[in-house]
């Protein structure tokens, strides 16, 4: 911390909490525009219509992006969230995050075609490979297993429907 | 007198062989489904409504009741676990309760929640059974500006929890103000921030946001920093309750209950911002601050039993006036009309057997879910020591099913991704998760009845002042504000006169 | 052993694709009145008026035979257009059909959705249920004609209160009385809550000048004196309950609430005649007529074509009125 960043690349990556400040600056200001764009006239009484509690949360979010950008500016550093799974002396593995929120996505790309059963089994085996399971036989099979007793639980017992996949009504 | 008798009677009625049984299946099918991600007690019992037509209707409510009691606690069990909410009064469990799963503690937290439902439900049910008649009367008097008051006392209670920086936790609770601005305005019904889209016109779910911020953004942060090194399992840990955790939380089981049971009698009431006063009156007055947020037994014990509490209430409103005040009461007043039953201020004359054989039951239930949950606390504790990548993918997997069984909408989904995404980068700047929850919870209530208040005084600022009730509220925020500068003066006389 | 890997994935493979459809058990004979895998939908959630129709309607047709197992399913949202959307783009699919009733009509106005009940296939009117007008047993107003006499003369301040957003039922109504008894619709204070425990509480406790909702809702509580019933709001009296319709009031105008059946648009001929012929073997089923009793619901059966077109009617008068609403 106390090394003089001169290089612009180390100092932005020194302060990338300002960017948290940017992103509240920002949503701030898409809160006040829609407030802004509200129809206020209609039926309303009173001093508190639709637009006002949105201008006031739309304000408190730019007060705050400025306060917090003048906080990381002055040096305040919001510290990481520890925990026990947790190892905050390695640098981010950003990669397995991407790669988790794709299976993420994914799953909620496939659910409509491929079904439920499918499109779990594909999500949970996802994951655990991203999380660095690599056991081939296994994992799939475990995957497969969970994600058909969930859809039977959940389809067949409580009736609660989910997509049973593109085999329904062939076979 | 009389509603001793009656009660006396009534667990004539609840101790049949038969009954006795409808409560203990309706306890076991209550965790069971409770349990399951995306189900809530209200879903539960719609659900389960199928499976007491066959039967009379004293048995039918019996096991109902078994229902509502077992899935509340099912609900918290994933939350302390897997740190997923199944329903909304199960969120709190999750801040203190998954730390000390983590660190093995995961048993004693379940333990906690167990003993904690149970004294809740007997307090609240004995409250139900003294007081039903008042505090029904009372119920009614409570209005808008009565309500806005009380939010007005629980945004001065978020100031302790906003964590180390008041910057971001401040921060936080605006982003959870925004996601609750989400939806049509429930008083002239247009869009706010919906984009156009109609699946966000009813808001976002608050279980949705809790599994997002909590589960979906915890798998993510640890993923970007999981710990390779060390395979070692979650430790277990000793299964039961120590002397010392007893120490801490038998004050916390008996406070629950006096912020829960009004809170679930009141229309407006729920379950929610009770078990969250709550939290943050155990921490207040915990000789273990440091702890909370990464493991305080009492910020579980307090909240489970508060929720439980405000169960009761719930059935005090329902029972003496017929009147919802949760989904789970209106869908058991649904239940109520299938078998010709009106229940409202003349059901305990019409049907005194069903109404005492169902009070005396719940007592029943409570000690069917003690007996049921507290040795399987252990059993459910272990389920942490499945591998690492499976417990993750499992957390994932089940936020998945809960957030797409609800409506069966992919955009569901997605929403969950997105405020998982924040969560992550929440936790990467130091941000509390924990107020953001808060103000979806709060921001949406408190906007309403403040607007609702000025409504009904016709756009008068005189309408939010004109009850006893929430004078008397706004003299204990002002008290709770001034009391710092209070304490100096009194200290400094102290000093003078010494 | 190399061959455990792909041995392990084609098993797994298998699992997921075959398991669902064989998990379903015997689907069961297209005859007669049988929709086989037939499903209900709920644009509420569970508890709702929607929901007590849909799942009644579906175990008295089970009951009497006519089907085998309905499902229900609730999709809440947005007064029941995100439901309504969803059965518009299941273009084509004779097994599903959705419970609905006047307020979706008011929503689709509200949130002016793309996609209206005019592209739904109608399938079957069921229930109707007047609107009551109410205030606490402490209200100083002891007759219809006391209460319009103060709403006449300062709208503002007797705030009416009722157990659904703008658009839906329990706000068409006083709305309408408003204009039949020469109030502007801006004037009027309408205070809506969530369902009606709320309300009721807010009524008992005199916090509206009074209140609006479905007969069947508050009957117990009129009965106890709890609350005064002023009148009701349809064509005729409600046997039983001594008060007078609005028109004896001396407002020409009348309301009344009502619940049907939808299903998705693009339907042949024979699919469409299919749901409509079991709703019409439910409505005449002796399990039907118990439930209507057992739940105080108005017998209100109009199936089909004519169904479409009272549909197409009540679209206009709901959206004549929010038009002057300015909603």
């Amino acid at each position: 911390m106390n090394t003089p960043a001169k290089n612009p690349k180390n100092w932005l990556r020194e302060h990338s909490e300002l960017g948290v400040g940017v992103l509240l600056f920002l949503l701030g200001v898409l809160v006040l525009t829609d407030a802004l764009t509200l129809d206020t006239d209609v039926t309303g009484r009173g001093p508190v219509g639709p637009a006002t509690v949105p201008l006031v949360v739309g304000c408190g979010l730019l007060v705050v992006a400025v306060l917090l950008t003048v906080d990381v500016l002055r040096g305040g550093r919001g510290e990481a969230e520890a925990g026990e799974d947790v190892d905050l002396t390695e640098p981010a593995d950003w990669r397995t995050v991407l790669l988790l929120a794709g299976v993420f996505l994914a799953f909620a790309v496939l659910i409509g075609p491929l079904g439920f059963p499918v499109a779990g089994a594909l999500l949970f085996w996802g994951a655990a490979y991203a999380l660095g399971s690599r056991h081939l036989h296994r994992d799939p099979l475990i995957a497969a297993a969970l994600s058909l007793f969930t859809y039977g639980v959940f389809d067949k017992l409580l009736g609660v429907p989910l997509p049973g996949g593109p085999l329904m009504g062939v076979i | 007198m009389d509603s001793l008798y009656s009660l006396i009677d009534g667990f004539g009625t609840a101790l049949t062989p038969m009954n006795l049984l409808w409560a203990a299946v309706g306890v076991l099918l209550g965790t069971a489904i409770g349990v399951l991600p995306g189900i809530g007690p209200a879903m539960a019992v719609a659900l389960l409504l199928p499976v007491t037509y066959g039967l009379e209707p004293t048995g039918a409510f019996i096991m109902f009741a078994g229902i509502y009691y077992g899935a509340m606690f099912g609900g918290s069990t994933t939350s302390i676990l897997l740190n997923t909410p199944g329903e909304s009064a199960a969120v709190v469990a999750a801040i203190e309760g998954n730390p000390m799963a983590k660190t093995g503690r995961g048993a004693q937290a379940l333990a906690a929640a167990a003993i904690g439902h149970f004294a809740g439900g007997m307090i609240g049910t004995i409250l139900l059974v003294v007081l039903a008649p008042t505090v029904a009367a009372l119920a009614v008097d409570i209005g808008a500006p009565d309500y806005f008051a009380l939010m007005v006392l629980a945004f001065i209670a978020v100031t302790s929890v906003l964590g180390s920086s008041r910057i971001r936790g401040l921060a936080s609770l605006l982003i959870g103000l925004t996601i609750g601005l989400v939806g049509l305005d429930q008083m002239t019904g247009q869009q706010r921030l919906t984009f156009g889209s109609l699946q966000l016109a009813d808001g976002v779910d608050v279980v949705i946001v809790a599994v997002g911020l909590f589960a979906i953004g915890e798998a993510l942060w640890v993923a970007a920093h999981l710990r390779r090194t060390t395979g070692e399992a979650i430790p277990v840990g000793r299964p039961w309750l120590g002397r010392d955790d007893v120490r801490r939380t038998w004050k916390s089981w008996l406070r629950g209950p006096l912020i829960g049971f009004p809170f679930g009698a009141i229309p407006a009431g729920g379950a929610e911002i009770p078990t969250f006063l709550s939290y943050v009156t155990e921490k207040r007055l915990s000789k273990h601050k440091e702890q909370f947020g990464k493991g305080a037994i009492e910020g579980v014990a307090g909240p489970e039993s508060a929720a439980s509490a405000s169960a009761a209430g719930t059935l005090v409103s329902m029972l003496t006036l017929g009147l919802p005040t949760t989904a789970v009461a209106a869908v058991m007043l649904a239940a109520f009309q299938q078998y010709g039953i009106q229940p409202g201020p003349l059901l305990f004359e019409r049907e005194p057997d069903l109404v005492w054989g169902l009070i005396a039951s719940l007592f029943v239930g409570m000690v069917l879910l003690l007996a049921l949950n507290l040795p399987l606390a252990p059993v459910w504790a272990k389920l942490l020591r499945i591998p690492r990548p499976y417990l993750y993918a499992g957390i994932l997997f089940f936020a998945a099913v809960g957030a797409y069984a609800v409506g069966g909408e992919a955009l569901d989904l997605v929403i969950l991704l997105v405020i998982g995404l924040i969560g992550l980068g929440m936790r990467r700047y130091g941000l509390p998760v924990l107020p953001a929850v808060i103000g979806v919870i709060l921001g949406p209530a408190a906007e309403q009845q403040l607007r609702r208040a000025l409504q009904i005084s016709d756009g008068s600022l005189t309408g939010l002042v004109n009850t006893p009730f929430s004078v008397a509220v706004y003299t204990v925020v002002l008290i709770l504000l001034a009391w710092p500068l209070l304490r100096k003066v009194i200290t400094r006389r102290r000093d003078v006169t010494v | 052993m190399r061959l455990r890997t792909p041995l392990a994935l084609l098993g797994s493979a298998l699992l997921v694709l075959v398991g669902p459809p064989l998990l379903t058990t015997g689907s069961g004979s297209d005859t007669g009145t049988q929709i086989p895998g037939l499903r209900f939908m709920v644009p509420n959630t569970p508890g709702g008026g929607y929901d007590i129709t849909a799942r009644t309607a579906a175990k008295n047709a089970e009951e009497a035979g006519l089907t085998g197992d309905i499902e229900v399913f609730n999709l809440p949202g947005a007064g029941g257009t995100v439901g309504l959307t969803r059965l518009v783009g299941e273009r084509g699919n004779g097994r599903l059909a959705m419970s609905m009733g006047l307020g979706v009509v008011g929503a689709v106005h509200t949130n002016k959705t793309p996609r209206t009940l005019a592209d739904t296939t109608p399938i079957a009117r069921l229930t109707e249920e007047q609107d009551i007008v109410v205030v606490g047993k402490d209200s100083p107003y002891k007759t219809i004609q006391e209460l319009l006499a103060a709403w006449k003369k300062d709208p503002g301040k007797l705030p009416v209160g009722g157990g659904s957003s703008p658009g839906g039922p329990d706000h068409l109504a006083p709305m309408l009385m408003a204009q039949a008894a020469g109030i502007a619709p801006k004037d009027v204070n309408y205070v809506p809550f969530d369902g009606g425990g709320e309300l009721l509480a807010s009524i008992l406790g005199n916090k509206v000048g009074f209140g609006v909702s479905g007969v069947g809702e508050y009957l117990d509580q009129i009965k106890a004196g709890e609350l005064r019933l002023l009148a009701v709001t349809g064509p005729k009296r409600v046997p039983g309950l001594d008060a007078p319709t609005l028109r004896e009031a001396g407002l020409d105008t009348e309301f009344t609430n009502w619940r049907g059946i939808v299903a998705p648009p693009g339907l042949s001929d024979a699919e469409r005649e299919k749901l409509v012929d079991l709703v019409t073997e439910l409505h005449g089923s002796p399990q039907w007529r118990e439930s209507l009793k057992t739940h105080g619901w108005n017998d209100a059966f109009l199936p089909g074509e004519e169904f479409g077109d009272f549909l197409t009617e009540q679209d206009e008068r709901v959206g004549t009125v929010l038009k002057e609403l300015g909603l």
